[in-house]
């Protein structure tokens, strides 16, 4: 049983090879402090992004998802993070919809020039994540 | 309906002496009072099996894909021409199908139907027939009236426009968007606001509510897989609950696991579903599917201004973009 | 038959009956649940459906449920001693019809109330899963303890041919007892050793049946088994199919049919399963690598039932899958256990989507 005061979520980011990763790459250069919950997984694209990936993140119990890519117009593959945009714009809906807290699933825009943003999303994420405790509905139990 | 039913009948008579079909896809009279069941027609004797009524409920698009398996197909072998009975429902599935290269448009006769609404039977127990008390022996079609007949001759008078499914209540292309002959006259209803009406009420609760009634539902789920197969959009050749390289899920009925393929059958149908409501209807288990289908209808509606199943031409809307797509629930800093 | 083994009991005494078998038995009866009938946990609130007709997923779900864990294992670098560890949960049953997962199990069951058609499925499966070459654990541990009560049909359905398969109304085959409804009363005949002596050892709950109970369960029978008109010639449909593998009658009925799982999940006889393993790789819920193989329905009309790992698929198409079937039902089965693996029970015709009718099917092969 998770002792509650001292509680950490867990939280993945899928964050895109060219903007994301690369923004969170400099926040770590320039030795920017923020929380540790995060556990990054690169994909080449946020629109790789499948939505089944955040469902079976949320089934394995892992407290928090964070998807991040390119802002609009600046995708490395021209147009992978419009078509996700559209994608996770209906997953979020749904997902609340059927009352799993909105909380939980992130999606950001950051670029490789942006390691400060990426520090204060990731702040942001935590700290919403962390109001809401550890993830009970949709896990899966052996 | 008698008059439906014979016009049906001579047109598809014509259409195998003409030549221009090789197999019809129709309804004949089911084995089951207030049944029909889908008829596959490939000779002419065969033709006085067709019927058309109000128990007409099952979407035959589901059956055009497997004519048209790369697999199954010789080389140079020649593509079947199928003949079609399409309600509106079963058009919208056909323009789907064909707008994602399942099946070519060339090798469809679609005869198209202006249709009155199904009946639902879980609606006729609700009425006063309950499954476990009465059972129904037999069941006619009077002009506006359902008369069901039970086990000890008595005969039960129920209004047909009461018993009309939900998703047929609220149909808004009672007749296929797309046809090569169309049987008797389109009559449109408009009533957008009245489909949306179940999600809205159903978002005003509040989100641990709508949690435990997803649950409730989810967990009467089986796994057998008759919502899938039913539906004519899942046409994959494996299914993502049945592959093994990634597992997404296990096999049983674990509810997280259950959870995880609704949702993930629901979300594959994300600017695709019709709203044909056969899986509700397939679903043994009563699952309300519709609470949660028809919310991503109505979302592709409202965020990008389209509607599956209607036009051949417009772009699928996951497969495309515009510039000012809404982003409200990007997170910022 | 003798009068003295047969017994009454009043009808609302049995509420109270079932409560004091409450400690020793896990006692399962139909339940109303989401609409329909299921075989639930006993509460002492409800009450009996006594004219309910029949469930909609066989009871089958009690012996061999849709999920079973067959054993749970750690494993991994940090399991002890760096070998798997495993636990066997034969002794424990997670079933799907106990509703906590923390009292005591009891592997007693009652199974109150079943219908005689059930019954004898369960006496079919028994040949299955106990016969000579392999004993079943999971399911015999369970089947072995168990006492069924039937009830007697006074109302069959126009999907019942039960009288088709060897089957009636007061079928014994498989029960312990037999219950007849006879509205203010149940008359109750044990039928095994179990059931004499489960009625003996209960004795102060019934009273000696008069001959008039009897007369009137005698006319209640004779009413309820003219009321089963649909009916199917079986007589040498073994061999009837033994010649049938290749005629043109499998080529149309298929057509019809969608591939779900709805016709073998509520089926009472059928009886196939997948095995896999689900392993949760200690990232999330669990701290250690762990995980359990469990076994789960599968259907012989799932496209993917025998799909090879080389890719071939022996049965492609719905019509081999269709086929099968009927022959694993109506020919294999009696090659093997001498008995057709079906009862009439009617599920599959009742429930198909698409109106496939089991009844109209073995007609045709029969005419052809």
């Amino acid at each position: 049983m998770k002792n509650v005061h001292n509680w950490e979520p867990k939280i993945v980011a899928f964050l895109c090879n060219w903007c994301s990763y690369a923004g969170a790459d400099l926040a770590g250069v320039s030795r920017t402090q923020y929380p540790t919950n995060i556990r990054v997984i690169r994909v080449p694209c946020s629109g790789r992004v499948s939505p089944f990936y955040i469902i079976k993140t949320l089934q394995n119990g892992i407290d928090g998802v964070l998807v991040s890519g390119c802002h609009p117009g600046d995708c490395h593959y021209i147009s992978g993070n419009l078509i996700a945009r559209r994608k996770f714009a209906l997953l979020k809906s749904f997902l609340e919809y059927i009352g799993i807290e909105p909380g939980r699933v992130h999606f950001s825009w950051v670029s490789a020039a942006e390691g400060a943003r990426f520090a204060q999303i990731i702040e942001k994420v935590t700290r919403e994540v962390k109001k809401l405790g550890p993830i009970r509905k949709i896990v899966k139990k052996i | 309906m008698e008059e439906i039913e014979e016009k049906i009948k001579d047109t598809v008579k014509k259409l195998f002496k003409e030549n221009k079909i090789d197999i019809f896809i129709g309804y004949s009279e089911g084995t089951l009072p207030l049944r029909a069941t889908p008829c596959f027609i490939t000779k002419p004797d065969n033709i006085e099996k067709l019927v058309w009524n109000s128990y007409c409920f099952n979407n035959l698009a589901v059956y055009l894909p497997r004519f048209f398996l790369t697999q199954h197909q010789k080389k140079d072998a020649r593509l079947p021409k199928i003949g079609i009975l399409a309600k509106g429902c079963d058009g919208r599935s056909i323009v789907g199908l064909i707008k994602e290269h399942q099946i070519p448009r060339e090798n469809l006769y679609i005869m198209g139907i202006p249709c009155e609404g199904m009946i639902d039977i879980k609606k006729i127990q609700d009425a006063g027939c309950k499954m476990q008390e009465v059972e129904i022996v037999g069941a006619k079609e009077k002009d506006n009236k359902i008369v069901i007949i039970d086990e000890d001759k008595k005969e039960i008078e129920l209004k047909k426009e009461e018993l009309l499914a939900d998703v047929c209540m609220r149909c808004q292309y009672t007749a296929p968007v797309i046809y090569d002959v169309l049987i008797g006259e389109e009559k449109r209803k408009t009533k957008e606001e009245e489909r949306a009406a179940i999600i809205e009420e159903f978002e005003k609760k509040p989100l641990e509510e709508r949690w435990k009634y997803f649950q409730e539902q989810v967990s009467k789920c089986i796994r057998c897989y008759a919502c899938r197969q039913a539906c004519p959009n899942c046409y994959c050749k494996e299914c993502f609950a049945e592959q093994t390289k990634p597992r997404w899920i296990g096999a049983t009925n674990d509810i997280s696991d259950v959870m995880f393929y609704q949702i993930g059958r629901i979300f594959h149908q994300a600017g695709r579903c019709v709203d044909c409501g056969a899986c509700v209807r397939a679903c043994p288990m009563g699952v309300d599917l519709r609470v949660f289908t028809y919310k991503l209808v109505k979302d592709v509606k409202e965020f990008f201004e389209y509607e599956a199943g209607v036009s051949l031409k417009e772009d699928p809307p996951l497969a495309t973009f515009k510039s000012d797509d809404q982003q409200e629930f990007i997170t910022e800093p | 038959m003798e009068n003295v083994k047969l017994k009454i009991i009043k009808k609302k005494d049995v509420l109270n009956f079932l409560d004091s078998l409450k400690k020793e038995y896990n006692i399962l009866v139909p339940m109303e649940k989401n609409g329909d009938i299921r075989f639930s946990k006993f509460n002492s609130g409800q009450d009996i459906p006594w004219d309910y007709r029949n469930t909609k997923i066989s009871p089958k779900e009690i012996f061999f449920p849709q999920a079973e864990t067959l054993f749970y294992f750690e494993a991994g670098a940090s399991a002890p001693s760096n070998r798997s560890r495993v636990s066997i949960p034969i002794n424990e049953s997670k079933d799907s019809t106990s509703e906590t997962n923390n009292e005591q199990r009891t592997t007693n069951y009652l199974i109150f109330g079943i219908r005689p058609c059930d019954a004898q499925a369960f006496s079919l499966l028994d040949k299955l899963f106990g016969g000579d070459d392999f004993q079943e654990p999971y399911y015999l541990k369970k089947r072995k303890q168990a006492t069924i009560v039937s009830l007697a049909c006074n109302k069959p359905q126009i999907t019942c041919f039960c009288t088709s398969l060897k089957g009636k109304p007061d079928n014994e085959e498989g029960s312990d007892v037999i219950l007849f409804d006879l509205e203010e009363n149940i008359l109750v005949k044990p039928i095994t050793k179990r059931g004499e002596e489960f009625i003996e050892n209960l004795n102060i709950w019934f009273k000696e049946a008069k001959k008039s109970d009897v007369e009137k369960k005698n006319k209640l029978m004779d009413l309820s088994l003219k009321k089963i008109r649909s009916g199917v010639n079986l007589k040498n449909i073994k061999e009837k199919l033994d010649e049938a593998f290749d005629i043109s009658f499998w080529n149309e009925i298929h057509q019809k049919c969608l591939g779900c799982g709805i016709c073998t999940y509520l089926c009472p006889t059928c009886h196939c399963f997948d095995i896999t393993d689900e392993i949760d790789s200690g990232a999330g819920a669990s701290p250690t690598p762990e995980g359990k193989r469990v076994r789960c329905w599968d259907s012989c009309m799932f496209p993917l039932f025998t799909l090879h790992a080389s890719g071939h698929n022996p049965r492609p198409t719905y019509k081999e899958r269709m086929r099968q079937r009927i022959m694993h039902k109506f020919n294999y089965c009696p090659e093997n256990f001498k008995e057709i693996f079906c009862v009439g029970c009617g599920r599959c015709i009742r429930n198909c989507p698409v109106n496939i009718d089991l009844r109209e099917m073995l007609i045709s092969i029969d005419l052809s």
